[in-house]
């Protein structure tokens, strides 16, 4: 009997040891001056460009890049680069409306971006990369039929037949403040007659089922050319912009300036019609970050 | 200084949301509940004629199907109940349904495997039909089984039952992911407290069902041993 319980105290122990270990290898990731680590969201968006940073820094520099993916939500990546267990990542400009800090309110792009690099800067001792030249906002989307059935071009166009409508969003718009479903009803003045709030992979599923008939679309993500959707513009201005850019702890940054150096040859280098091109690449046509993102790199001569 | 912060950030959010929060609880406990009852309305008969079934690989068959529902991803399990079944409440309750059947059969044919066979042969001996050992015998017997495997089941259900959040259900799942995804540490906190008072509530409940059955069960086998 005391025997066992021996055995049971040194196994708990000794998992609890190793797991320590883990993190302890996991935190120091940053602390060495030769290995980085990258954190991605759930999407493929964020997981082809970390893997263009690895192929970059890797080819230019001899730090070792490790891709942590699948972070729930950017809250969660901006916490994890704060705690140094991910020190870079992808993030937008319209962040700065989770939040994180005080701000003033704007949609105006090139002062979102201003925001976000000060604030972001300021509050949390990251450098905000200047944008890859592409945004990924909210885009109302439609089936295609249900357009040419009700001339729908803009989304106030949306206002006369919302009330029948179905509305399938991500998880999280319908809590968003500044930009979420309740500023918007009533910047727009009307209201969908029934909303799912649901994980965006499905949504699109539904929408195909005809489950749904309006889609919140991420504006480059090829569920909207995958399924013949079609986008509605933002006639009254509701959405604020969303930038894409690398972000990168600052002392990260300070150890290792050839980091910087690679990361920049991005810089305004990717419009919106190529990043969704890519994304396609993997999301439809099933391909890995890793190759799509090297292809893109050696076709923009950044890499041999 | 920073605590009365907090909890003034709390109060204050609970103050505005306790409408939404009431509804997404209310969604949850009804999602969880329906797919416990069906899956005990299910699992139970089906525990109680694999015991009493003498053919080995129906058994096999059985089981294996089970274990199957039970390993299959939620998100792709939602991803192909979407053309059947639609959006919203009815395929989570059919994802959790299908999840909420292993544990409930597994610990019903448990129980009826567990009744010593004597038993049941002097029963026959006294002239008891199938029926009557079934449910004056086997049953009261099992009863403690079933129950232990209803009760585990609900408490692990309604933890799930935040799956409902992907598929445009709602639930206390709907506070949580959205929480994460706008960085509202009050929906996370309040989202997952409200699901472990739902479980201890739900699990306190089964067991004073459980004794109370359990007490008259008892009386029943008592007062039949005594005829």
């Amino acid at each position: 009997m005391r025997n066992r319980k021996f055995v049971a105290l040194t196994a708990v122990l000794s998992l609890s040891l190793a797991l320590s270990a883990c993190g302890g290898k996991g935190g120091s990731g940053g602390g060495s001056s030769t290995s980085l680590t990258i954190g991605t969201q759930t999407y493929t968006e964020p997981k082809i460009l970390a893997e263009m940073y690895k192929a970059l820094i890797e080819d230019r520099t001899d730090i070792s890049v490790k891709i942590l993916p699948d972070l729930a939500a950017s809250p969660i990546v901006i916490k994890s680069m704060k705690s140094n267990e991910i020190q870079m990542a992808t993030l937008y400009t319209g962040e700065i409306f989770n939040g994180h800090f005080k701000i003033e309110d704007t949609k105006d792009r090139a002062e979102v971006l201003r925001q976000a690099q000060e604030g972001f800067d300021k509050n949390f001792g990251f450098h905000w990369f200047d944008p890859f030249g592409f945004e990924n906002t909210y885009a109302f989307t439609v089936r295609k039929e249900l357009a040419d059935q009700y001339n729908l071009k803009t989304v106030s166009d949306l206002a006369a037949h919302a009330k029948d409508l179905k509305l399938g969003v991500d998880t999280s718009w319908l809590e968003r403040d500044n930009d979420g479903y309740r500023a918007f009803s009533k910047f727009y003045g009307f209201k969908f007659g029934d909303t799912f709030p649901m994980e965006i992979s499905l949504v699109y599923q539904a929408v195909a089922d005809k489950k749904v008939d309006v889609v919140l679309a991420y504006t480059t993500d090829p569920g909207i050319k995958q399924y013949n959707l079609q986008t509605l513009e933002d006639d009254k201005q509701f959405f604020p912009p969303y930038d894409a850019s690398a972000v990168i702890r600052n002392d990260t940054l300070e150890k290792m300036p050839e980091i910087g150096d690679a990361v920049s040859l991005l810089v305004g280098k990717i419009d919106a019609g190529t990043m969704t091109t890519l994304n396609y690449e993997v999301d439809v046509n099933k391909r890995e970050p890793r190759e799509v993102a090297v292809e893109y790199l050696k076709q923009n001569g950044l890499l041999k | 200084m920073l605590r009365s912060d907090w909890l003034a950030n709390y109060a204050d959010f609970w103050r505005d949301r306790y409408a939404d929060i009431g509804t997404a609880a209310l969604e949850h406990l009804t999602i969880s509940a329906t797919a416990i009852a069906l899956g005990s309305l299910v699992a139970i008969p089906l525990g109680m004629l694999l015991a009493s079934n003498r053919i080995r690989w129906l058994h096999t068959l059985v089981f294996t199907i089970a274990n199957i529902f039970q390993t299959v991803p939620s998100l792709a399990l939602l991803a192909i109940l979407i053309p059947l079944l639609g959006i919203g409440v009815k395929p989570a309750i059919f994802a959790l349904f299908l999840y909420a059947i292993l544990p409930i059969l597994r610990n019903t044919y448990a129980g009826f495997s567990s009744v010593d066979p004597a038993l049941v042969e002097s029963a026959k001996g006294m002239g008891y039909g199938t029926v009557q050992r079934l449910l004056a015998i086997q049953f009261p017997l099992a009863f403690p089984y079933i129950m232990s495997g209803i009760r585990m089941t609900t408490v692990y259900i309604i933890s799930w039952t935040t799956l409902a959040s992907l598929i445009g259900a709602g639930g206390l799942g709907q506070l949580i992911v959205s929480g994460m995804g706008v960085n509202k540490e009050e929906l996370i906190v309040t989202g997952a407290l409200a699901a472990i008072v739902l479980a201890l509530v739900a699990d306190r409940l089964l067991g004073a069902l459980e004794k109370r059955f359990t007490r008259k069960a008892r009386t029943v086998t008592r007062e039949t041993s005594y005829v």
